[in-house]
C-alpha cells in the first residue's frame, strides 16, 4: 500500500489563525481559553472557554463569502481549507480533479445557529437563510460547491474523534487507489447547542482544564478548524513534506454512551491497532499527544490504555490545556501539532497540571523540550465509544 | 475497486419489507409521509428503549436480527441527520427552560452517531466503528469505507446500515426549503406528478457483507458518487461507470431514484439515455425521500434479483440535484 505523505497544512484555533502562531504559542505555553464572549447566552461572560475572538461577519469579509446560510463552522472550515491548499500549491484544476478527495468532520455542523435552528425547526417565523445549513454535510459541501470539486467528497461523525476518522479515511481513499490525494480534516464552533449539552453531562470545567490533575474539574470546549493535504508517494514529487502517516485505527469501547470504560479497552485498541498498522513497536513512540480533556473518566481511562500498552509510557501532553477541546476538529488540530512536534523535534509542555491522578501516577511533559522525534501518536475519544489514533512518523 | 457480497439483509420501510416480505400490497401516504412501519423491538430493555430517539429505534430493530445471530468485525452506518428529532427536543429544552438545568438523553441521543456506537453496544463489538453524514452520500460512503476495510481485511464481516427519520422538526425545516409537495398525491401516483417536490420517508436498511461468494444474495460490484448539478456530467460519469463495470454483459433493471420532484427530472432523463432499453423502476413511490434512501434501493435490488431471477442492476439515485450516486448490483450466479 502507498505511503502517504502531509504536503499541506491549514489550521485555525484559538491560539491563532495560522500555523506559525499555533507553533508560536505552543513554544511559549500559552493558554488561550477565556471567558465566552461573542456567543449571546446566559454563559456570557462566565464559561471558560477556547474562544476564536473574531466575528463571523469579519470571517466573510476576509473569505470573501458572498453565499448564502454560510455558518460559522463553515467559515472556519474553509478558512483551514484554503491555508492547507495554497500550502500544498494545489491549482484549481488540481483541487476540482475526479482525482482529489475532500473528507470533513465536524460533530456540529449548522447547529452553531442555535437559534435559528429552533425558529425553522418550530415553524415559529419566515425561514431563515440556513435551512440547508443545519446537517454536518453542509460545513463540506460549503467547500465543495465553492471549488467546483468532483473526487470523492465526504463528512464524518463520530463526535469527538471525526476529524481522526476523516483523516483515516483519505489516506484509504488514496490507498486503495480510489484518490490521488486527498484533503482531510475537521470544524466545529462554539454554540450554545453543545455547550448546554456538556453542562448537562456536568462534564464542563468551571474554571480553565487541568488536563491529568487529580484536582481536575472538567473540560472547556472551544473551536477551531485544521485540515491536511494528504498525497501518495507517486503524487508528492518534489514538494515539501512535513511528515508520514504512518499508522490509524478506529475501535469502539461498546461500554457506554458517554463514558470510557475502567480497562479503556476502546483507547487500548485504537492506540494497539495504529501501532501495529504502523508496524513499530510501543517503544519506538516518542511522545503522545493525548486525547486528555481534563474530564474524571477521560484522563484516567487515557492513562490505564497507555499504562496497558506500554511498559514505559512515553512523554505525553495534552494540548487541550492550551486550546480547549475543539470537538470534531481536535483529531485534524492535534494532528498538526504532532506533525509541529516532528519538524521541529521539541515538544509542548501540558498547561495546569499540578499532581498526578493517584490510580495511575502519570505526570505528563510540563515544559518546553528539544528531543529526538521521530513517531508521534495522537489519540481522539468521543462519546459512543468511538476511539481513533493515529501515528505520524519523521519524513 | 472491487466492493462485497451482501448475505442477510434486514429491510425496516413504509412497506412490507421486514419480515414477510410483500411489495404488491403498496402502503399508502398517512400525513403526506412515508414513514416505516416499526419494526420488532421484543429484544431491546425497556428501560434502554424507553431512551431511545426515532432513528436509534429503527436502527437497532433493523440491526438486531442480524447482530444476535452473525458476528461482525465492524459497524459503519450512513446518516445524513441521525436522530434530529432527539436534537430538537433538546434545543426546545435550551429554549423553553432558558439554558438551565437540562436533562442530558436528548443530547446524547441526538449525536448521529449515537447509532453506530448503539449497536457496537448491544454486540459488544469493540471494532471498527464509523458515521458517515454526507446528506444524501453518507451511505455510499458507508459502503466505500466498508469495500476499502474488506479489501484490507478480506477474512473480516461487516455490518453495513443506511438509516435517516422523518421528524415533525424535519418536515418542517424541510417544507419551509420547498423539499416536499404542498399537495396531498397517491404515492402509486407519484411518478406521474408536474410539480416540485417529493414524498418525505424514512427507515433503515441493514446489510451483513463480506468477499464470501459462498451463500451470498447478491454482488455489489460497483459504486459512484458525483457531486455535480449539470446533467452533461452525471450522464457522462454514468457512460464510464458502465463501459467500466458492465462492460458487455447486459442490464436487467434500472433502478431509478426519481422522486415526483420536477426539478430533478432531467437529471434521470438523460442517464435513462445512457442505458437504453431497460427495465426502469422507480422506488421512491414505496419508501419515500430521504437522504439515506439508496440503501432502500440496495435491498431492494438483492431483493428483485433473488426473486425475479436478474443478473445486473443499477441504481441511480441523486439528492436534490447536487449528489449523485450508481451502484451496480449483479447476481452470484
Amino acid at each position: 500500500m502507498s505511503r502517504i505523505f502531509v504536503t499541506g497544512i491549514g489550521i485555525i484555533s484559538p491560539l491563532g489563525d495560522t500555523l506559525s502562531l499555533n507553533h508560536t504559542a505552543l513554544k511559549k505555553g500559552v493558554c488561550s481559553i477565556s471567558t465566552l464572549e461573542l456567543i449571546h447566552s446566559n454563559f456570557t461572560g462566565k464559561l471558560p472557554v477556547g474562544e476564536i475572538k473574531i466575528e463571523t461577519r469579519t470571517f466573510k469579509e476576509k473569505l470573501k463569502v458572498k453565499e448564502s446560510g454560510f455558518t460559522r463552522n463553515s467559515l472556519l472550515a474553509l478558512h483551514a481549507f484554503i491555508d492547507a491548499v495554497n500550502d500544498s500549491k494545489l491549482s484549481t484544476e488540481e483541487i476540482a480533479s475526479y482525482d482529489t478527495a475532500l473528507i470533513g468532520a465536524n460533530s456540529v455542523g449548522g447547529m452553531c445557529l442555535t437559534d435559528e435552528l429552533y425558529k425553522d425547526a418550530n415553524s415559529k417565523s419566515e425561514a431563515s437563510e440556513y435551512l440547508s445549513s443545519y446537517d454536518g454535510g453542509s460545513v463540506t459541501l460549503a467547500m465543495q460547491e465553492r471549488y467546483g470539486m468532483r473526487g470523492i467528497i465526504d463528512t464524518i461523525n463520530t463526535a469527538c474523534s471525526s476529524s481522526a476518522n476523516s483523516i483515516m479515511y483519505g489516506a484509504r481513499l488514496i490507498q486503495n487507489g480510489l484518490a490521488k490525494r486527498a484533503i482531510v480534516g475537521g470544524s466545529d464552533s462554539l454554540a450554545k447547542y453543545t455547550i448546554n449539552g456538556f453542562n448537562s453531562l456536568y462534564i464542563l470545567s468551571d474554571e480553565i482544564c487541568r488536563p491529568f490533575d487529580s484536582e481536575r474539574k472538567g473540560l472547556n470546549l472551544a473551536e477551531g478548524a485544521a485540515f491536511l493535504v494528504l498525497e501518495s508517494e507517486e503524487t508528492v514529487g518534489n514538494k515539501k513534506v512535513y511528515a508520514e502517516l504512518t499508522g490509524y485505527c478506529n475501535a469502539n469501547d461498546a461500554f457506554h454512551p458517554s463514558s470510557l470504560s475502567e480497562n479503556a479497552d476502546g483507547p487500548f485498541l485504537a492506540m494497539q491497532g495504529a501501532l501495529q498498522k504502523a508496524n513499530l513497536q510501543p517503544n519506538q513512540i516518542d511522545f503522545i499527544n493525548t486525547h486528555g480533556t481534563a474530564t474524571e473518566n477521560n484522563d484516567e481511562a487515557e492513562s490505564v490504555a497507555m499504562i496497558r500498552l506500554f511498559e514505559k509510557v512515553p512523554a505525553f501532553a495534552s494540548t487541550k490545556s492550551n486550546t480547549g477541546h475543539t470537538l470534531g476538529a481536535a483529531g485534524a488540530i492535534e494532528a498538526v501539532y504532532c506533525i509541529l512536534n516532528l519538524t521541529e523535534q521539541e515538544v509542548y509542555q501540558s498547561l495546569h497540571y499540578k499532581n498526578p491522578i493517584p490510580k495511575t501516577g502519570l505526570v505528563p511533559v510540563t515544559a518546553y523540550t528539544k528531543m529526538p522525534i521521530n513517531h508521534v501518536l495522537s489519540n481522539s475519544f468521543g462519546f459512543g465509544g468511538n476511539c481513533s489514533s493515529l501515528i505520524f512518523s519523521k519524513a | 475497486m472491487s466492493m462485497f457480497y451482501i448475505h442477510q439483509t434486514v429491510c425496516v420501510s413504509a412497506q412490507k419489507t421486514n419480515g414477510v416480505i410483500d411489495l404488491d400490497d403498496i402502503q399508502p401516504i398517512k400525513d403526506n409521509k412515508l414513514q416505516a412501519i416499526e419494526p420488532n423491538y421484543d429484544s431491546i430493555p425497556p428501560a434502554m428503549y424507553r431512551r431511545m430517539g426515532r432513528a436509534v429505534r429503527l436502527a437497532s430493530g433493523a440491526a438486531l436480527p442480524l447482530l444476535n445471530t452473525l458476528t461482525f468485525n465492524g459497524i459503519v452506518m450512513g446518516t445524513a441527520n441521525g436522530g434530529l428529532e432527539d436534537c430538537i427536543k433538546f434545543l426546545n429544552q435550551i429554549v423553553d427552560y432558558n439554558e438551565g438545568k437540562l436533562t442530558p438523553t436528548n443530547f446524547v441521543q441526538s449525536t448521529t452517531n449515537a447509532i453506530a456506537s448503539q449497536l457496537a453496544f448491544f454486540s459488544a463489538n469493540k471494532g471498527y466503528n464509523n458515521t458517515h453524514v454526507h446528506r444524501g452520500l453518507a451511505f455510499e460512503n458507508a459502503a466505500l469505507d466498508v469495500g476499502m476495510m474488506l479489501n484490507e481485511f478480506p477474512d473480516n464481516s461487516y455490518l453495513l446500515g443506511g438509516i435517516d427519520e422523518i421528524s415533525a422538526y424535519q418536515y418542517n425545516i424541510e417544507s419551509l426549503a420547498n423539499m416536499y409537495k404542498k399537495e396531498v398525491i397517491l404515492n402509486t401516483e407519484l411518478y406521474n406528478s408536474k410539480t416540485t417536490g417529493c414524498i418525505p420517508g424514512d427507515g433503515c436498511s441493514m446489510f451483513a457483507v463480506n468477499k464470501q461468494k459462498t451463500g451470498a444474495t447478491a454482488k455489489l460490484k460497483a459504486i459512484g458518487t458525483l457531486h455535480t448539478d449539470k446533467e452533461e456530467d452525471v450522464a457522462q460519469y454514468l457512460k464510464h461507470f458502465m463501459e467500466k463495470n458492465l462492460g458487455d454483459n447486459s442490464l436487467n433493471l434500472f433502478l431509478s431514484g426519481e422522486n415526483g420532484d420536477s426539478r430533478y427530472l432531467p437529471y434521470y432523463n438523460a442517464c435513462k439515455k445512457i442505458v437504453p432499453n431497460v427495465t426502469i423502476e422507480g422506488f421512491k413511490h414505496l419508501c419515500g425521500e430521504y437522504a439515506t434512501a439508496s440503501s432502500f434501493a440496495l435491498w431492494l435490488a438483492c431483493y428483485k434479483i433473488k426473486s425475479n431471477n436478474l443478473k445486473n442492476v443499477l441504481i441511480y439515485n441523486n439528492f436534490r440535484g447536487k449528489q449523485h450516486s450508481f451502484m451496480l448490483v449483479e447476481s452470484v450466479f
